[in-house]
């Protein structure tokens, strides 16, 4: 679900980029860099099955 | 290096990008291999690199614009270094298959690699932001497409990952959509 949303930030943020105001494009933009690094942090633990 | 030269280059650097994002789409589609979180981090990462180029097409060059690729770049080595290093273990397989000896998360730190050196490279060239020049290109056919084309693939990423992962957290080693199970 935090993939969805991710993506569908990330469209959002492409559309107001080419259509909307320049600076909530850069605000947007902000916010969808730091929700994909907290959401690295939180995988990044991932136990992921090991082939040995 | 001309405005004109640039914007081109930008709409080229989607395209790279749309190519990308459709490579994935056909190996999941085709070879049937679920992305894990961390293969989808990646994947939003080409996404957000994008983003400096659409800006860079509608408003102008400027160099804050190459900047917001070269942070999401450098955030998508990251993830991607992360993902081998799970890996580098003798005897690892890696996840997924590999396509010309390399598994997806080596190819994409090389992608992020080649558009830190890229946005480095562009911004050497400084005409290009020249305030005697700063009238915005108007996009042509050939860029607006690109704009397009990767508005469209981070869309349907939108429905993949809804698929994939339901309206609960993506599982850490995706075997079937989650959406389709509870369906069927």
């Amino acid at each position: 679900m935090e993939f969805t949303a991710l993506f569908l930030v990330v469209t959002v943020v492409m559309i107001v980029a080419w259509h909307g105001p320049r600076p909530l494009a850069l605000t947007l933009f902000a916010v969808v860099l730091l929700a994909s690094v907290a959401t690295y942090l939180h995988h990044a633990t991932d136990t992921l099955t090991l082939s040995f | 290096m001309t405005r004109a030269f640039a914007i081109t280059l930008n709409a080229l650097s989607l395209y790279a990008v749309a190519l990308v994002l459709a490579a994935a789409f056909a190996a999941q589609l085709l070879l049937h291999e679920l992305p894990c979180p961390l293969c989808l981090l990646q994947r939003l990462q080409f996404t957000v690199l994008a983003i400096g180029p659409i800006l860079n097409i509608r408003w102008g060059l400027r160099p804050s614009h190459y900047a917001l690729s070269l942070l999401a770049a450098t955030a998508g080595a990251a993830f991607s270094t992360r993902q081998i290093l799970l890996h580098i273990m003798p005897g690892d397989t890696g996840y997924g298959s590999a396509l010309l000896g390399y598994h997806y998360y080596s190819w994409a730190l090389i992608g992020f690699a080649a558009a830190i050196v890229l946005l480095a490279a562009i911004l050497l060239f400084d005409r290009q932001f020249d305030r005697d020049d700063a009238t915005p290109v108007a996009p042509g056919a050939f860029a607006i497409t690109a704009v397009w084309l990767v508005i469209g693939l981070t869309a349907l990423n939108v429905a993949s990952t809804l698929l994939e992962c339901g309206f609960g957290a993506c599982a850490e080693n995706p075997l079937v959509y989650e959406l389709l199970k509870r369906g069927g």
